[in-house]
């Protein structure tokens, strides 16, 4: 037997280094060069990414980025200069010297942020759908492909296009990408960034694909922007402290909610030492730094709870009190009937199964409860603590015909089983 | 020395004429499930012949066998492809370490050339210079690698076990000639 160690690999690209440039260069490109060039600004990056997966096949740069940055920079003005003589970009990229020189200052690091950040609030705008600013952010800031986003979505490609398609018209009309500095509705369209953001991180956390609801990279690149708009002094407020702090507890907890046959753990079930501590360590730094201003966001509630369960050694542990308190002003600041479904669950915890059954009950009439799996769950839940075995079978064969993945389907059925034990 | 297994085993076989003959076969245990196999050199061929690229031929050091060097040609591929996404050509470029890594780790010597496109062919006694070559993006060679291999037959199986099939490429395996007597 051949006992020798494997060698080490001396190639280790970071991760996602790709997709991460894809992004970085599409908004320097498309800041420099105009909205009306995305194409081309695509087109850039994309030749510059396949040289360097080229280029790399049998050993890695010294400097992958810088590598890439200097494929971009010779590919862009290569195709400037080549399409000057048919139609006109800047009068910044006119001459030979000013082009070289207006191309390496938009893609040099250091503009890394404010062009994303230019990008992102750009592409969040009031005249398109929130369906079509996560679409434009996880083409132009995740570097998804069209197909990527799709399978992310459950949503066929040509609806993807004809999102992608609208943002580029909007986009075009523009005439150029605003810095967040001279934006004039910041407020708006930083709340627009953060449901955006929201709704990424959700789609990695429990996404729509029944074969892969839990895609931890969404919730990292969600992570990674709300951070970003920290970069800025005029996006940096509060409510992004907040909104990244609830992003750290859910990623901390992602490691032990699903187990190795990608079935859902319940919570009082999952391995507390599997989370990331560094993670929720980060949450209470953006949750400190959040508590300024006397603005209370929902991702100012949403933070408290989520700190609560990632810093509670256990279900019996936890301060039930606090989070029933902050789904109390939460209900009332935008009562939604899943609010009112977690707020039920907080109550069974504090006061009792029986407060939560009856509050539970009185939920029963919420129509999108009643095809919400988890609400059946909940239910059953309840019914099998309080003894109600038949009631709490019954509660998940319910949640199972609604189940939307075999997560959790099969995460229902193994509680059904475990009824016949207790 | 562990046994090999089954395609060492298959090179041992074929490798008989080519200077492997040391390798007995009564030497090596023989795996269950292959014990019964008939030993017939055309079904083994058969086998090698229809056999996907995931195996890897695995490593020969513990043997004292003779190895040369033979140098894969790469035609096409990813590099030809217009449609792949950042994560899906960080992936292949991922494979491609881990398969010279493994190549490495068997102590196979390789060293591998990426080829930019396009440059230039100087031509006969005139010394023309014209651009190019502007083959077909699929017959492009787009790099080349040395490495060691005891055979042909074990060179060709490192050479399926390439990433660049992923997308379509093409590889060539030739032996290097060897100036010494």
């Amino acid at each position: 037997v051949d006992e020798r160690p494997a060698a080490v690999s001396s190639n280790e690209l970071v991760e996602d280094l790709f997709r991460k440039e894809y992004a970085h260069l599409v908004s320097a490109l498309t800041r420099v060069l105009g909205p009306s060039n995305v194409p081309l600004a695509e087109d850039v990056v994309h030749d510059a990414l396949v040289s360097a997966m080229h280029a790399w096949r049998f050993g890695l740069p010294r400097d992958p980025k810088a590598w890439i940055i200097r494929a971009a920079r010779n590919r862009a003005i290569d195709i400037i200069r080549r399409e000057q003589r048919h139609r006109s970009f800047l009068p910044a990229l006119a001459t030979t010297t000013a082009l070289t020189g207006t191309i390496e200052a938009a893609l040099a690091p250091a503009a890394e942020s404010v062009s994303q950040l230019a990008m992102m609030f750009a592409v969040c705008d009031p005249g398109l759908n929130r369906e079509t600013h996560v679409t434009l952010i996880l083409r132009w800031l995740c570097g998804l492909s069209p197909t990527e986003i799709g399978h992310a979505f459950l949503v066929d490609t040509q609806t993807i296009d004809r999102r992608l398609h609208r943002g580029r018209g909007r986009l075009r009309q523009l005439g150029r990408l605003p810095d967040v500095d001279d934006l004039p509705d910041i407020g708006p369209r930083r709340d627009s960034v953060l449901r955006s953001l929201y709704l990424l991180f959700n789609e990695g956390y429990h996404g729509s694909n029944p074969q892969d609801p839990v895609r931890p990279f969404l919730c990292e690149d969600a992570l990674r922007l709300t951070e970003l708009l920290l970069d800025a002094k005029a996006t940096a407020h509060p409510d992004v402290h907040a909104l990244a702090a609830l992003f750290c507890f859910g990623a901390a907890r992602l490691p032990a909610r699903l187990d190795e046959h990608g079935v859902f753990v319940p919570l009082e079930d999952q391995d507390r030492s599997r989370w990331d501590r560094a993670r929720i360590e980060r949450g209470l730094v953006h949750l400190a730094r959040s508590a300024t201003g006397d603005h209370m966001s929902r991702w100012h509630l949403e933070a408290g709870i989520a700190c609560e369960h990632a810093i509670a050694p256990s279900i019996q542990q936890t301060d039930w009190d606090r989070i029933v308190g902050f789904y109390q002003v939460l209900a009332r600041q935008s009562w939604s009937p899943i609010v009112a479904l977690n707020r039920a669950l907080a109550v069974a915890e504090r006061d009792g199964i029986d407060a939560g059954r009856r509050e539970l009950i009185a939920l029963a009439g919420e129509r999108k409860l009643s095809r919400y799996p988890f609400y059946w769950a909940a239910r059953a839940d309840l019914e099998r603590r309080a003894g109600c075995h038949t009631a709490a079978r019954e509660h998940y064969e319910h949640a199972i015909a609604l189940a939307r993945s075999p997560a959790e389907r099969v995460s229902f059925e193994r509680r059904i089983a475990s009824l016949g034990i207790s | 020395m562990g046994w090999p297994p089954p395609v060492s085993r298959r090179h041992a076989g074929h490798a008989r004429s080519g200077g492997l003959g040391k390798l007995k076969e009564g030497a090596v245990a023989v795996p269950p499930g292959q014990a019964l196999m008939p030993r017939v050199a055309g079904l083994d061929e058969a086998r090698r012949r229809i056999r996907l690229g995931a195996m890897m031929p695995e490593s020969r050091s513990g043997e004292r066998a003779v190895r040369s060097k033979f140098m894969l040609i790469f035609r096409g591929g990813a590099v030809a492809r217009r449609d792949l996404s950042p994560s899906e050509l960080q992936a292949h470029v991922e494979k491609w370490y881990r398969w010279s890594d493994e190549l490495a780790r068997q102590g196979r010597g390789n060293a591998g050339t990426a080829l930019g496109n396009p440059g230039a062919a100087v031509r006969g006694h005139e010394r023309v210079v014209t651009d190019g070559p502007y083959a077909e993006s699929k017959d492009l060679v787009t790099g080349s690698m040395i490495f060691e291999a005891v055979s042909l037959d074990d060179a060709v199986d490192v050479a399926r076990t390439c990433p660049t099939y992923e997308f379509g490429g093409s590889v060539e395996v030739r032996p290097v000639a060897d100036p010494r007597i």
